[in-house]
């Protein structure tokens, strides 16, 4: 079982206080994603960025939350045979899971570099598969997790601070 | 002081027999119905006009100024916008339509196409110079002004901050005329003969605007109903003046994109207001970052969509399209202005949210009151009958959360209640 886990620096101590206080979300919702939906795969991430509009989180941070929820919503989709979302939401951030029905990542290392992918000609032909997915969760999510091994569950995991 | 919002929509409660055909169809589910009457929430209603179109019993009405506005001032100027040139049939020359303006008492006429130039070159060196806030969203439109602060405050930065044309026409004419016929620039009215509500609203409420740059918005309707009747006696009528039929594109979504967008400048045209919002929900989520320009209209079509017109935007949209065909380009004096844009003189002021998003100010607040709303739903049968005066469900559940109706609103739940006891 491979491991990888991303904290900003921005993010350390907040992290740090987080897991060590382990609060209770204040509110848990769960989407399925379907394997190859491409109709509908970004309605979950969507639905996400507005219930946290709703609640008034700032925009800058709901950028990050859109782009990084979306990315990883259609990594979903097009890698796997598809699996949930499920979105826990506390008063100071929010932690979102993706947790896929296999088939894995092969090669960790290698799925996090910029241009690397292993997408198929369908997921190609959605215009997606440019390698540039996880890269870019990196990027916007203050906390990023992943756990995978060949032919079983990627366990995504991503917190994003308000 | 709570801010206090201008709408041109008049609401005639005599007349409302609460049937709920604007309450479905407004855009920012402005509308409810208490007490078998209409009412406004001030805060939410953009003035798209969608309401005023599909009310049965002319119960919504909508307000612009008269004609006899212009009798107030010494000089009168009046600015047309381009979609006038597609309210008459084919036999009444354009330059005929602008004349009769004259002969109705203005003392100039000015059309907003002749800044379409100008404003072109504007946009293009806004948006080569703004690509950290791409895409840049057009601006023309006051009722997606409105939508955006309410409903996506985010996408506020991205707007094109820069003086609508009418306004960058008024400034330049009132100063030009008042040097001229020695006036005080407070002896000039200038009026716009606008397509739409927005327009209206606009004029009378600006935003971002340092300060109020017109002096009235007069439907186009009523502009065309006095030059028809006054056609007959003004066609041998000698004046002197150059039409700019070329500029008349700012009336139709898809050609204003056509001209700003080029090989450096991706854009898409959009038009019709639920288009609109699933547009900007889609720029929210950050997958149309590729495009450089979006071209937003409220109406169908462009402004020949507006309420105040009178033909049908289909065929006002054609005809158009005939007199663009047919023009020449003009240099016109305005081009030089490009400098005063440099200069930052056409600048608005950053535009204020004003959401309708937020549940609470408060997180904790919002988070309970989210909560409350997800509890109420689950009770409501989801059928959205509007039998309470909500446009759906998910809207009365989030009234009642507010505080401002309660859950015996539902008739499908009072009634299902009333059989259990009886039972």
């Amino acid at each position: 079982m491979a491991v990888y886990c991303n904290i900003s620096e921005d993010a350390q101590q907040k992290y740090e206080h987080f897991t060590k206080e382990k609060p209770d979300p204040e509110m848990s919702i769960e989407y399925k994603v379907g394997h190859k939906d491409f109709v509908n795969s970004g309605k979950a991430s969507s639905e996400i960025k507005l219930m946290l509009k709703r609640l008034g989180v700032n925009p800058e941070i709901l950028r990050k939350v859109a782009v990084a929820s979306y990315e990883a919503e259609i990594n979903v989709t097009a890698h796997s045979l598809g699996g949930d979302i499920i979105c826990d939401i506390y008063l100071d951030c929010v932690h979102i899971k993706f947790i896929d029905n296999g088939p894995g990542i092969k090669n960790l290392e290698k799925a996090l570099e910029p241009g690397w992918s292993t997408a198929d000609d369908l997921v190609r032909e959605m215009g997606f598969g440019a390698g540039l997915g996880l890269p870019n969760i990196k990027k916007n999510a203050d906390v990023m997790h992943i756990e995978s091994a060949e032919n079983q569950s990627t366990i995504l995991q991503i917190i994003i601070f308000y | 002081m709570e801010q206090t919002y201008f709408h041109a929509i008049d609401l005639i409660n005599d007349k409302c027999k609460g049937c709920m055909h604007c309450v479905r169809t407004c855009p920012t589910e402005a509308l409810r119905i208490r007490n078998g009457r209409v009412h406004l929430d001030d805060k939410r209603c953009v003035d798209c006009g969608k309401c005023i179109a599909v009310c049965p019993f002319g119960a919504i009405v909508a307000s612009s100024d008269p004609l006899s506005i212009r009798n107030d001032y010494k000089f009168k100027v009046a600015i047309i916008t381009a979609p006038y040139a597609g309210q008459f049939t084919e036999d009444i020359e354009y330059s005929t339509t602008i004349k009769s303006l004259y002969h109705l008492g203005f003392d100039r006429v000015i059309e907003e196409s002749m800044a379409t130039n100008i404003m072109t070159k504007m946009k293009r060196h806004y948006i080569a110079n703004n690509k950290d806030k791409k895409p840049i969203l057009s601006s023309n439109c006051p009722a997606v002004i409105r939508l955006i602060q309410v409903r996506f405050p985010s996408l506020l930065p991205n707007i094109f901050h820069v003086e609508a044309p009418m306004s960058v026409l008024s400034m330049y004419y009132r100063e030009k005329y008042s040097a001229i016929e020695g006036l005080d620039p407070s002896e000039i009215g200038v009026f716009v003969a606008v397509p739409c509500i927005a327009q209206v609203a606009a004029v009378h409420q600006p935003q971002g605007a340092y300060k109020r740059n017109l002096d009235g918005a007069i439907a186009i309707r009523d502009v065309y109903n006095a030059v028809r009747n006054d056609l007959a006696d003004i066609r041998n009528l000698d004046y002197d003046f150059i039409t700019h039929e070329n500029g008349l594109s700012r009336a139709l979504s898809g050609q204003e994109a056509d001209e700003v967008g080029n090989d450096q400048i991706r854009t898409i045209a959009v038009s019709g207001i639920e288009n609109v919002i699933d547009i900007l929900q889609k720029v929210e989520d950050h997958i149309l970052d590729q495009y450089d320009y979006i071209v937003l209209r409220s109406c169908t079509s462009g402004c020949v969509g507006g309420i105040l017109n009178v033909e049908n935007p289909f065929i006002a949209r054609s005809r158009i399209q005939a007199l663009i065909r047919a023009s020449k380009h003009h240099d016109h004096e305005l081009d030089p202005m490009f400098s005063s844009y440099l200069n930052g003189e056409f600048d608005v002021l950053p535009l204020e949210p004003r959401s309708i998003m937020q549940l609470d100010t408060d997180m904790k607040q919002a988070i309970i009151k989210m909560k409350k709303l997800n509890e109420i739903k689950e009770q409501l049968p989801s059928i959205d009958c509007g039998a309470c005066g909500a446009p759906n469900c998910q809207a009365l559940a989030e009234d009642i959360v507010q505080g401002k109706a309660c859950i015996d609103d539902c008739v499908i739940l009072l009634k299902k209640n009333k059989n259990k006891k009886s039972d």
